[in-house]
C-alpha cells in the first residue's frame, strides 16, 4: 500500500477493545503505534466474556479478527508486560519511558503448542479465571489468548526461586524458552498519547452484607462470566460449589453505587445477559433480578430485556437488607419499594458490582499529568461537550478509563481519539 | 500450460509430525493429478522454511501450491508473502489446516492420517481451480459531505476540515446549530446551548476548507467510498449544486415524538400542558415569553408536574437522556421560580455516568419531589390540572399541578427514511440508522464510506454525538487520505452475462447495495468498489450466473468430492 506521509507516532496505552480499534485506525493511516499492555495478553476485559449484549454475539469471535489483524500489522508495535513508567515533552514531540518485563519466552520461536506447561511442577490460582481454576507457573491465561505464547511468572517459577529447575525449557522443541531474557527500558518518540487503561469492579468484600467470600455459592458478575465461558474454568456449565446445577438464582445489581456515587452503566444490561445465558444451558432455572432503577438506555437494549423477562426471569424492585446461609441454600432478606418485607431463597447468588477506574490510574495520571474526577476516572477537557481530549494537548483518552460505559460507545471513543489525532497533525 | 502443483506438509516441530504420519500423507497425496512435488519441512513459517518455500516453487516452477499446516488465520497471510517472493500469484495457493482442524483435536493417529489426507486432497482438488487475481486500486476524493447542521454535524465538519479535504455541510433549515441552539441550559454545568453553537460555528466560519449550505436540500447521492457525486439545491433559488466527495457524514438528528397520538396525557387539549422542548423555548431570553415561565394566563406556575417516559412503551425503547434533561428542567424551574413545587413522574431512573447521580442528588436537594409511577393520566380540574398516577412496586395517588411538561421519546428525523433510501443504508426496526456492527462499528454504516452519526443512530446526549462525530471523523481520515489510492476487495462477485436472466434476485439480497441492473442488456451488474464478496448473490442467483471470484461452485464441488472421497 502506498504510504503518503503520515509521520505520527502515537502511544496507546492499554489493548483492551479501545486500544486495539485506536490503534488499527491510526496504523491504517500509515502512523506509527505502540501499544503498550502490561499483561502478558492482550484484549482486556472482553475477551473474558462469552457472550455480549444484547446480540449474543460471542465476545472472543467477535474481537479475535481484530486481534489478528492487529497482530500481523507492521505499523503497530504491540508491548506486552510492559507499562509507562515517565512521559516528557509536549503535542507532536513526547519521550515516553516504557519498561517491558521479560517474558522469558521468546515470541519469535514459540509456535503456542503448550508443550511446556505439562512438566512444569508449580500450580497456583489462575487470577485470568478469578481464581477458579489452577494453572502452571508457566501459563496462557486462557485458551485461546493472544500473542500465543506463554509468560513466566517469575514469582512461583521454582528456577527463579533458586531452585535447579528447568523442565519447560527441556519440553519446547523451538528452543523458544530462555530464562535469560532482561527487562528493558525502552524509549519512545511519539506525538500523541491514547489512555485506554479500561476499568475493574467495586471490591465486594467492602459491602458483607451480600456475603461475598463469606457464604458459599455468592459470585460475582465477573466470575460468573468465567463460569460460562466454553474456555473456562468449567468450560461453560453452570455449577454449584458440590457440582450439581443451580436450580435457583438470583442477580442482585448495582452493589457499591451508594459507596461510589453514580450509576456504573452497564450493569443492568450485563445482568440481563447473564439471566439470558443461564436460561438458555439450564432451561428450568427460576432467576431473579433484584434492582433499584432500571437503566437500559440504547434503542435496542429495551427490547432484549422484555424478551428475558418473557423467557420467565423475575424483576423485583427491592433494597437487599442481608444473604445468609439456609441450609445449603442462600437466604436473601428485602423490603420492596411499598415498605413490604420479604425473603427469597435460592442456590446461587450473583452480584452486580461498580465499575472502577484500572488499579494504576492515580500513578498514571501522575506520570502523564492528567487530572482525575473525584471518583478516579480521567477527566475529560470539558465535561458533557467533548469526552476524549483531556486537559492536556495531545493526549486523549477512551473508554471504561474516562468513565462506565458499553462496547459500542467504547469503541466510538477509541475512533474519535483518532479522528482528534489526526486532525491535529493538519 | 501444465498445472504444477506442489504441497508442503509442515510438521510443525511435534505438533504435527506427533500425531499424523507424515511420510504415510506424502506417499498417499504424490499419485494425486497434477501434483508436482509433495514435501515435508519441520516448520515452515520460520524464516529458514520460507525460504526453503520460496526456492522450491522457483526450482519446480510451480503452477499452484499448497501447505499443509495450521490455520490460515495465523499464516495464510505469510505464505500469500511467499508466493509474490517467488513470483507466483498469491491467490494460486491454498491452505490445509491440519493442526488445529486434525492433529490437535484427533487423538488417534490412524484417524488424523487419514484426516489430514483428506483435507490436503481437498485442497489439492480446489486449488487446481483457483484463478490468479490481481489487487486493484482506485483514485480518491478526500473531501467530505456531512448532511444536517445540528451539533454533531457542525463538530464533524470542524474535525474533518484541513487545506487537503474540503467539507462540505449541507442543513436544510435556514441556520445551523440544530436542536441545541434552542436549549437555555445544558446539563450538567447548565451552560448555554446557543452560546456553545456560536463558538463552534466562529470555528467553522474562520475555516476556508468549509463550505457551508443552509436552507438547502441534498437531492441525490450516487457513487461508492472515495467517489460519490452529490447534487444539492439551494432551496430559495433552485440553484443547483454538483461537487465530488469521497465520504459521506449522515447526522440528521432527532424528533420528539407527538404526544397527540397518545391521549392520555391531554397534550393538545388542555392548556398548560407543555412537551419538554416547548418548555425550552420558554426558558430562552428571545422566546415567545421573553425568557419567562409562564402560564397560558400570565402567571407564573406555582407547581410543575414533569411526566417522563412519554411514548416509551410505544416505542420499545429508551430514550436514554430524558431523565437527566428533565433533572435540568427541574433546575431551571426552581433557578427561576424558587417557591415552586416541581414533581418527577418517573419509572425508572436512567442516569448512566459518572457526573450524573451527584446532579440528581443535587436537585433532590432543592426539594424536587420524586414520585415513581409506570402509570399517568392527565385531566383539568377546575382552573388546574390533576394528574393521576400509579405504580407497581409504589404508591398510588393524584396529584394536583398548574403546568405538565410531557417529556416524550425521541425519534429520528423526518428526512432519515429519505437518506436510507438515498444510500441504500438499512433502518433498524426502531427507525433510526443502522450501524454495521452494532457493537465493533458503531459509527460505520453498511455502506462503506457513509457514516451514521449522533441520533440519527438512536437517542444520545451531546457528548455522545460529538464523540460519534469524531469517531467518524477517525474512520475518514485514516482510510481516506489524501494522494493514497483505495485497494479494492479482491475476492469479489461477478455475474456472467451469458447465464444472467434479469430476474433481479440478486440485487434484493445484497446487503452492500453493490449491485445494479443494466436497463439496456438486462442483466445485473456488480460495482467492485461495492463488492465485499459476501458470497449472498451467489447462493441466492437460481440461474448460476452470479459467483464470488474463487469462490465458484466448481472449487467447492471439487473440494467437498476430495474430502469425501
Amino acid at each position: 500500500m502506498e504510504n503518503n506521509g503520515n509521520s505520527t507516532s502515537v502511544l496507546v496505552i492499554g489493548a483492551g477493545i479501545a486500544g486495539i480499534e485506536a490503534s488499527l485506525l491510526l496504523a491504517n493511516s500509515g502512523a506509527k503505534v505502540y501499544l503498550v499492555e502490561k499483561a502478558s495478553y492482550f484484549g482486556g476485559n472482553v475477551i473474558k466474556w462469552e457472550e455480549v449484549f444484547p446480540n449474543m454475539e460471542c465476545a472472543t469471535c467477535m474481537i479475535a479478527p481484530k486481534q489478528q489483524e492487529l497482530l500481523q500489522n507492521e505499523n503497530i508495535k504491540l508491548l506486552t508486560l510492559s507499562q509507562v513508567e515517565a512521559v516528557q515533552g509536549s503535542v507532536g514531540d513526547f519521550t515516553a519511558k516504557v519498561k517491558k518485563k521479560a517474558r522469558y519466552v521468546d515470541l519469535e520461536n514459540c509456535i503456542g503448542c503448550n508443550e511446556c506447561f505439562e512438566p512444569c511442577p508449580v500450580e497456583v490460582d489462575n487470577e485470568f479465571e478469578e481464581r477458579l481454576s489452577k494453572r502452571k507457573a508457566i501459563y496462557i491465561p486462557c485458551a485461546g489468548a493472544l500473542p500465543n505464547a506463554p509468560v513466566i511468572d517469575t514469582d512461583n517459577c521454582l528456577r527463579f526461586k533458586g531452585e535447579d529447575c528447568q523442565l519447560c525449557q527441556e519440553a519446547c522443541m523451538f528452543e523458544a524458552i530462555d530464562y535469560t531474557q532482561q527487562d528493558e527500558e525502552l524509549e519512545l518518540k511519539v506525538g500523541a498519547i491514547v489512555v485506554a487503561t479500561g476499568f475493574k469492579t467495586f471490591d465486594l468484600t467492602q459491602t458483607p452484607q451480600y456475603g461475598y467470600k463469606k457464604l458459599n455459592n455468592v459470585y460475582s458478575i465477573v466470575e460468573v462470566e468465567r463460569i460460562c465461558a466454553s474456555n473456562g474454568p468449567t468450560e461453560g456449565q453452570i455449577v454449584l460449589q458440590n457440582g450439581e446445577a443451580p436450580k435457583s438464582v438470583a442477580i442482585i445489581h448495582c452493589i457499591g453505587r451508594e459507596e461510589k456515587g453514580y450509576c456504573s452503566s452497564v450493569c443492568c444490561m450485563a445482568s440481563i445477559k447473564q439471566a439470558h445465558f443461564l436460561k438458555n444451558k439450564l432451561p428450568a432455572v427460576k432467576i431473579a433480578q433484584l434492582y433499584s432503577e432500571l437503566c437500559i438506555p440504547g434503542r435496542t437494549y429495551q427490547k432484549f430485556y422484555e424478551e428475558v423477562k418473557e423467557s420467565g426471569v423475575d424483576f423485583i424492585r427491592a433494597t437487599v437488607n442481608e444473604v445468609t446461609q439456609q441450609g445449603t441454600g442462600l437466604a436473601i432478606k428485602y423490603k420492596t419499594e411499598d415498605g413490604k418485607e420479604n425473603t427469597l431463597n435460592v442456590d446461587m447468588l450473583i452480584l452486580a458490582p461498580a465499575i472502577e477506574p484500572e488499579t494504576d490510574s492515580s500513578k498514571l495520571a501522575e506520570i502523564l499529568a492528567i487530572p482525575q474526577d473525584e471518583h478516579g476516572f480521567f477527566s475529560e477537557k470539558e465535561p458533557d461537550l467533548d469526552s476524549v481530549d483531556t486537559s492536556r494537548e495531545g493526549i486523549f483518552i477512551a473508554g471504561c478509563a474516562q468513565s462506565p460505559k458499553d462496547v459500542p460507545d467504547t469503541v466510538a471513543e477509541a475512533e474519535a481519539t483518532v479522528g482528534r489525532i489526526l486532525s491535529l497533525s493538519r | 500450460m501444465a498445472k504444477k502443483i506442489g504441497v508442503y506438509v509442515c510438521e510443525c516441530g511435534n505438533n504435527i509430525a506427533d500425531n499424523v504420519d507424515i511420510d504415510r500423507v506424502i506417499k498417499a497425496l504424490s499419485p494425486l493429478r497434477d501434483v508436482a512435488v509433495v514435501e515435508k519441512y519441520r516448520l515452515l513459517c520460520s524464516e529458514d522454511g520460507k525460504e526453503f518455500l520460496k526456492q522450491s516453487i522457483i526450482d519446480h516452477e510451480l503452477t499452484h501450491l499448497v501447505v499443509a499446516a495450521c490455520s490460515p488465520k495465523q499464516h495464510e497471510h505469510t505464505f500469500m508473502s511467499v508466493c509474490v517472493a517467488a513470483s507466483l500469484n498469491p491467490y494460486l495457493f491454498q491452505m490445509a489446516n491440519i493442526r488445529e482442524q486434525c492433529a490437535w483435536v484427533t487423538p488417534d493417529k490412524e484417524e488424523a492420517t487419514d484426516k489430514a489426507i483428506r483435507q490436503i486432497a481437498a485442497a489439492i482438488a480446489r486449488v487446481a481451480y483457483n484463478e490468479a487475481l490481481e489487487k486493484k486500486d482506485i483514485d480518491v476524493y478526500p473531501d467530505v459531505l456531512v448532511i444536517g447542521g445540528g451539533i454533531t454535524g457542525i463538530k464533524a465538519t470542524h474535525v474533518l476540515a484541513s487545506p487537503d479535504r474540503k467539507v462540505y455541510l449541507v442543513e436544510k433549515s435556514s441556520s445551523l446549530g440544530g436542536k441545541v441552539k434552542g436549549f437555555d441550559k445544558l446539563f450538567t454545568k447548565m451552560e448555554s446551548g446557543s452560546a456553545l453553537i456560536e463558538k463552534e460555528l466562529k470555528n467553522l466560519r474562520e475555516d476556508e476548507n468549509i463550505e457551508v449550505f443552509t436552507d438547502s436540500e441534498v437531492e441525490q447521492i450516487l457513487g461508492f467510498f472515495g467517489n460519490f457525486e452529490v447534487k444539492v439545491v439551494k432551496k430559495a433559488t433552485n440553484e443547483e449544486l454538483n461537487f465530488n466527495v469521497g465520504a459521506v457524514v449522515l447526522a440528521t438528528g432527532f424528533d420528539l415524538m407527538d404526544p397527540k397520538g397518545l391521549p392520555q396525557y391531554g397534550y393538545g387539549k388542555l392548556d398548560d400542558v407543555y412537551t419538554s422542548l416547548e418548555f425550552e423555548e420558554m426558558n430562552v431570553p428571545g422566546g415567545s415569553t421573553g425568557g419567562k415561565i409562564l402560564l397560558k394566563n400570565g402567571n407564573p406556575p406555582k407547581s410543575v408536574a414533569i411526566i417522563h417516559c412519554v411514548g416509551r412503551e410505544d416505542k420499545g425503547y429508551c430514550s436514554k437522556v430524558c431523565c437527566m434533561y428533565s433533572l435540568k428542567s427541574a433546575r431551571m424551574l426552581k433557578a427561576q421560580l424558587p417557591g415552586v413545587k416541581v414533581s418527577q413522574l418517573y419509572s425508572d431512573l436512567c442516569i448512566p455516568g459518572k457526573a450524573y447521580q451527584k446532579f440528581y442528588e443535587e436537585t433532590k436537594g432543592l426539594g424536587v419531589e420524586f414520585i415513581r409511577a409506570d402509570k399517568t393520566n392527565v385531566t383539568q380540574n377546575g382552573k388546574g390540572i390533576t394528574v393521576k398516577y400509579e405504580s407497581k412496586s409504589g404508591p398510588k395517588g393524584d396529584l394536583a399541578a398548574d403546568m405538565v411538561i410531557l417529556v416524550p421519546a425521541m425519534e429520528p428525523s423526518s428526512d432519515t427514511n429519505k437518506f436510507a433510501e438515498m444510500l441504500s443504508i438499512p433502518i433498524d426496526n426502531e427507525g433510526f440508522l443502522a450501524q454495521e456492527h452494532q457493537k465493533l462499528a458503531p459509527v460505520a454504516s453498511s455502506v462503506e464510506g457513509v457514516f451514521v452519526v449522533g441520533c440519527a443512530q438512536g437517542p444520545k446526549n451531546i457528548s455522545e454525538s460529538i464523540v460519534q462525530s469524531e469517531a467518524a471523523a477517525g474512520k475518514i481520515l485514516s482510510t481516506l487520505v489524501p494522494g493514497r489510492k483505495l485497494e479494492l476487495e479482491v475476492k469479489t462477485s461477478e455475474i456472467s452475462e451469458t447465464f444472467c436472466t434479469g430476474c433481479k434476485t440478486c440485487i434484493s439480497v445484497c446487503p452492500y447495495s453493490a449491485i445494479s441492473f443494466d436497463d439496456f442488456r438486462k442483466i445485473s451488474v456488480v460495482n467492485e468498489a461495492l463488492c465485499h464478496g459476501c458470497g449472498v448473490c451467489a447462493a441466492a442467483c437460481p440461474s448460476g450466473a452470479a459467483r464470488v471470484k474463487n469462490f465458484a461452485f466448481t472449487q467447492i464441488y471439487q473440494e467437498v468430492e476430495a474430502l469425501l472421497k
